[in-house]
Parts: structure tokens; sequence; C-alpha cells
């Protein structure tokens, strides 16, 4: 890869774009990226460049990309208010630790620091939200940056780098020759795994009654999916997945248990408080899965596997602190496990399902059938589609019935904002998810207000015929901040009530074929009839206005506090 | 409990790195009493001793996080027991004291001070210590009035043990 050619800065930028395999790039053009956008023009046919119609959309349209392929997704923007709009979506990458190279433009480098026209020390800005940044200041320096960005962002925990480009350095010449990065003296993304701590992990696990696994993104991250069954069936031990790990495990598998945390499932709550081994995989033990941690699993000694040192200990003591990838640590964990029956621990987590069967799932419709609930249209969804679709959520009550109700059965299908919990976060990632998987059904599940926060992205499907498929769910609140109030404040509905659009008109103008339903009798017909549609459809759904997500762990309150719809 | 934690750090050259450290401390806000960068005896590798109040289970949160910094090769943190520290001090001070000790060198080595300039005006003392001996002197001075400038250089330290060996490590490599 020695082939020397004298070429700008900015086809540089393309060129090393192409040794990393980058296809599809989503971005916005703007003053301080022109030179990349002429050359792009050169290169259309060989990179796919989507425009979107904000900056934020780029982003989270290549961080549905990453999360649904698991390939580095790649944005690209202009220096100042570009570069800034794509903050929101590095900071959410950062915590959901997904695998990103953002493209900026700066001014020119004899310019730096005098407020330029569109100067925005972007890096700075990024600093506390990425894994690594850097700035180029002249053309020779494009291809190793490129190389350590997508090296760093897609190892060890992966993460979002961003390289902000000076306009001088787009436009000078420069030798290209390309070189990966393999390696750099002061990272160390592959921890090797202690071989002994594994054997005395396992030797807890042979002895602990009532185990139970946690699995985390990072079971995917990792692609661990597979090992991660094989442990589990070997030792006979029930599964639960925290949100970012949901579709890492089938929700049909026999040792499968739900989901942890703030609206979780009641067997994977309960199991938790009454296990006495908690196997962490890739997780990292986030409040919204923990509750109270003074309260959290008593009984259990905690296993945590992260490939993520900072991780260990960071938010409660554990026993075994195992510094490794999911996959090496889930394939050790194999070595000398005992098969063991367990029956009484499975007859808890049933006893558990059944709890929930009676307080929560046998009360998802409207008992006067009037209005359509979010529950239900998750739950006749996950009919329709089988667990094939790739489900891309907004952020509050669409998020938290999605999680619940969904059904999956591969891997890398529910993509959500976990960690930062971004309104405006679905419809673009979808778009982004569904360029990914082209072949794959994805549904974006939004509210009627994340919709209205990233409604502009419309245009984009529209001019790049992005087939998704969009179900609103609109009930005319921000209906999580409004079940808080409902339920914490007094039920002051404190400006969260809203006023909508008539969607299907906005649809209409964007040429996407809509239907809004309000019937409970019209949903299933509705459910069938976008999963028929060829292109993108948007299907509005008006649901019961005051739906609460339950069970529900009040923020702060141990595990064992459910509170139920009563 | 609050005590001092001194981490050391050895990083890359790199611009930026500076920043990303800091910011481990600001997120968890923590104030930076002080913080020492320079080169290392490696060339190209950086050492950093930043000095802070607060618990051991934090500083150890601190650690790791600097750790995960991709230009952050090692980093530990110690308690100043643990290390050999020494701070350099310059005291600019009025030369009336002079006329108090009768001549200039009497006065330094009263103070066991190094005289470095002397001129009708004032008399520049430097003092080499622990931060108690460098803050004794001060506020010394301070008391009798006769302190017009002050300004000191941050802890050097050395390990009783090699710090550097896994620097070494690397550039055998």
């Amino acid at each position: 890869m020695a082939n020397k050619q004298k070429v700008k800065g900015g086809e540089a930028l393309l060129m090393a774009l192409l040794e990393e395999g980058t296809r599809d790039l989503f971005g916005y053009p703007g003053g301080q990226v022109i030179p990349i956008y002429d050359h792009l023009y050169d290169y259309r046919h060989r990179i796919n460049h989507i425009l979107t119609r904000h900056e934020q959309g780029a982003v989270h349209a290549a961080q549905g990309y990453a999360r649904a392929t698991g390939r580095v997704g790649v944005c690209i923007a202009t220096s100042g208010p570009g570069a800034t709009n794509l903050v929101t979506g590095i900071a959410d990458a950062m915590l959901d630790s997904t695998p990103l190279v953002c493209i900026t433009g700066q001014v020119p480098a004899t310019m730096l620091g005098t407020d330029a026209f569109q100067e925005a020390d972007i890096i700075s800005m990024t600093m506390p939200v990425t894994k690594w940044n850097y700035q180029v200041t002249s053309a020779s320096e494009i291809p190793r940056a490129v190389a350590k960005a997508f090296y760093i962002a897609r190892s060890g925990r992966p993460g979002p780098v961003l390289i902000d480009i000076a306009k001088n350095a787009q436009v000078e010449l420069m030798d290209y020759s390309y070189k990966p990065c393999l390696s750099l003296r002061s990272y160390h993304p592959r921890p090797v795994l202690d071989a002994e701590l594994a054997a005395q992990a396992v030797e807890l696990i042979n002895a602990a009654e009532r185990p139970l696994i946690l699995a985390g993104q990072g079971v995917k991250l990792s692609g661990a999916e597979q090992s991660l069954i094989e442990f589990a069936e070997t030792g006979n031990i029930p599964i639960a997945t925290t949100l970012m790990g949901i579709s890492a495990v089938a929700n049909d598998h026999p040792l499968f248990v739900g989901n942890l945390g703030m609206h979780g499932n009641v067997a994977a709550n309960e199991m938790t408080q009454h296990s006495d081994l908690l196997i962490a995989v890739g997780m990292r033990f986030s409040d919204r899965v923990t509750g109270d941690v003074r309260n959290y699993a008593p009984e259990a000694k905690i296993i945590h596997v992260d490939i993520d040192r900072a991780e260990l200990g960071k938010n409660l003591r554990v026993d075994i602190a195992l510094h490794a990838d999911a996959r090496d640590a889930l394939e050790a964990f194999k070595n000398g496990l005992q098969h063991r029956s367990r029956e009484a621990w499975f007859a808890f987590a049933r006893e558990q399902e059944a709890v929930e069967d009676e307080k929560v799932f046998s009360h998802t419709e409207d008992p006067q059938g009037r209005f359509i609930t979010m529950a239900q249209v998750i739950r006749q969804l996950a009919e329709v589609e089988r667990g094939e679709a790739v489900i891309v959520t907004d952020v509050g009550q669409n998020q938290m019935f999605s999680a619940r109700y969904s059904r999956f059965n591969t891997t890398r299908s529910f993509i959500t904002s976990g960690g930062l919990g971004t309104m405006g976060f679905g419809l673009p990632a979808a778009m982004g998810a569904k360029v990914g998987v082209p072949d794959r059904e994805v549904v974006a599940v939004l509210g009627d207000g994340g919709f209205q926060m990233t409604m502009q992205e419309l245009g984009t499907i529209m001019q790049n015929q992005i087939g998704l498929k969009i179900l609103v769910l609109n009930n005319s609140y921000l209906g999580m901040v409004r079940q808080w109030q409902q339920l914490f404040f007094n039920r002051r509905y404190s400006f969260t009530e809203l006023e909508n659009p008539d969607f299907s008109k906005i649809a209409a103008a964007y040429n996407i074929p809509s239907r809004r339903v309000t019937e409970p009798a019209q949903l299933g017909n509705a459910l069938r009839e976008m999963a028929a549609a060829k292109g993108a459809y948007l299907l509005e759904v008006a649901v019961l206005p005051e739906e609460n997500v339950f069970p529900m762990v009040p923020a702060g309150a141990s595990l064992s506090e459910l509170l139920y719809n009563d | 409990m609050n005590k001092e934690y001194i981490i050391i750090a050895f990083t890359e050259n790199q611009i930026g790195v500076l920043n990303r450290i800091t910011i481990c401390y600001l997120r968890r806000k923590i104030n930076i009493e002080s913080l020492k960068v320079s080169e290392s005896s490696i060339k190209g590798i950086s050492m950093f001793v930043i000095s802070a109040f607060t618990t051991e289970e934090i500083i150890d949160k601190v650690v790791k996080q600097i750790r995960n910094i991709t230009d952050v090769i090692e980093a530990n943190y110690y308690t100043p027991d643990q290390l050999i520290t020494q701070e350099i001090a310059l005291y600019k001070v009025s030369s009336k004291m002079v006329g108090e000790h009768g001549r200039v060198d009497a006065l330094s080595r009263s103070l066991s001070a190094r005289l470095i300039e002397f001129n009708p005006s004032y008399v520049v003392l430097e003092k080499t210590g622990t931060r108690e001996e460098i803050e004794q002197l001060r506020d010394d001075l301070q008391r009798r009035g006769v302190l017009q400038e002050f300004t000191r250089s941050g802890s050097v330290v050395l390990h009783r043990d090699s710090l550097e060996e896994i620097l070494h490590e690397i550039e055998n490599n």
C-alpha cells in the first residue's frame, strides 16, 4: 500500500475512508468542508453520501448505522455550528460505546484562535465526549489521523472519535500512501484474560445455587452472543439483559428471564435481589439498572467482566473483577463449568413471571376498550414482525414499551439511546440503521415529542428513498415526564402537554404514505399494512393519553420496591 | 476522608493530553492543588505530577479514567509519604531586611536560602525544601512585612522504586 501519489488533502481523506471500508457517509456541507465535498462529487459512486437535514441527524444516523452493522459509523460536518450540532450525538455514542468517526471542517490553520467566521474550538468542546480527537492542520497528517481514528473507534471499548481538518489541509497537495494503524504504544485495547481469576470465577459459579447472568451490550460488541448461550446452557444459568443488551439473546430462549432495571421485567429484577451470584458481562451497573446500590443484590457475590478497566468497581464493589473481552471471558468460563439443575431457582423465575402476567401483562389494554394503548401497539407489532425487525426507539415511554414488549430472534436488532437518553435520536438512527442493513425491516418507534425534535429528517428519507417504517405513538404528551409528574409531583402536568400538527399532512408533504388509527380494532390491520409497505411508511397511532409504564423502580429506590399500576 | 493524593502519569507528548487529564478531576469537582508537567527521562514522553485532596476511593476511580486516555502510557496514585518530594520557591524580599542582618549573605544563611539577586530595593532568595519548609519561610517573611513576591515550582518527585521501568521497557521494544 506504499503506492505514492500526489493528491489534495480532501481527496486523501476520501481515499483513506475507502481504505477503512467506509461505503456510507452521513453529512451536511458548509463553508469549511467545501473542498472535501468537491472531491466527494467525484467519489459519489464509491462513497454513498447521504445529505441529512441537520448535523444532529447525520451523527445519529451514523450511530444507528454502527449499531445495526457493527461497523464504524462515519459523519461529516462543517466547522462552527456544523461541528457543535454533532456534539449531542457524540456524547450519546460515548455513553453507549458506539464506534464513530466524526469529521469536521475547521478554519484555515493561520486563522485558528482568531474568532474567525464559523470558528469553534471543537477539539476542546468534544474532549470529554470523545475517546480521542485530533486537529489536522496539514494535508500530510490526514492518512495517519484517519488510520488512528478508525483503530481507536472500533477497538477495545468502542467509542466516538473526531478529526477536525483545517481548510488549508484540505486543499494542500501531499504524497498519499496509506498504512492502517494496528497498535499504539500508549493504548492496549485487548486485555489479556487472567486465567487464574477466570478459574476462580468458575468455582464461584459451580458453587452458586441461584446464579444470574447480566448481559450488556458488551456481548454484542465483542460478538459473544453464541459464547453467552453456550456458557449459559452448559451451566444451566438464567440470563437477563440490560437495556443495551436487548436482542443479544433471543426472547424465546428458555434461559432468558427478561430485562433489568427501572422498567425491566419482574423476574429479572427479583432474581437479582434473590440471587447468590451475579455474573455481569459487558455491562456497567448503570443507576438505571441497579436502583439504590446499597440495597442492590443483597445476597449476591458479583463477578464483573468488562473490557474497560475503569468500569470495574466504579459503581459498586464486586468480588471478582475480570478485565477482559466478553467473548474471551465467556469462553474461559466454560472450562470446568458444571451443569446444575437449579430447579428451585427456575421455579422462582416462573413464579415471578406469573406475578408480572397477573399484575402487568393482563392489564395492557384499555379496560373500556376505547383507546389503543402503547403496550398493545408494541405487542401487536412484535406479532406482525415475528422478531425479525430492527426496532429503533426514541426516548421515553415509547422506548420503555418497545424494550418491554418487542421480540427479537437476532442480535443487533434493538437500537436505543441508553446512556444519554437523547430525545430525537430515533428517526435519524433508524434511517442510518436502514442504510446499513437495507435487507432488514427497520421500524422507528417514536413518541410525538421525540419525533418532532428531528422530524426534518423525513426530507432525507424522501430524497434517498430510505424504506424505513415510522411508528408514532401519539398521546399528545411528553409521556415519561408526565408519568413522573403524575406519580411523584401530584399530577401537576407542567409543560408536558403538546398540541401537535397533523402528522399525515406532514408525511404527505414529504411524499411518504401514512395512516392514522385511533380504534383498537384498526390496529392489527394498520400494522400489517405498514409491514407490507415497500418503501417508507408512517403509521400514527393515537394512544391512551395517560398510560404509564409499569412496573417501575422509582429513581433512587431499591429494585425490591417495584411500583405497579394500582 | 480527604487526604492529599499525588497522581503521576506518563504520557505521549501530545497536544490536548493535559486537558483530557484535568477533565477527569473537573468532572468530579476535585480542585487540583498543584500540577507539574515536564519531559521524563525518555524523549517524547511527558511526566505529570498532580496533587489534589480527595478520598482514596475517588482517586482510584480518577486514576482508572486517566489510564483510559489514549495517549496515557501509565498512571498511578501515591500518598506524599511514598514519594521523595521537593519544591523550589523564589522570595522577593525588601532590602531593608539586609540592614537588620548587616550583610546579605548573613541574611540568606540565617534563612537557609540561596541569594539569587541583590539590588538597593530588593533581594531575591531561593529555597529548596519540602512543602512545609517552603511555606514556613513564606509565612515568616510575611509576618515580618518584608515579602514582596513569592513563587513556587510545584512538587518535583521521585519514587523510591523506579517509576520509569515501564517506560524503559517501551523504549527497548
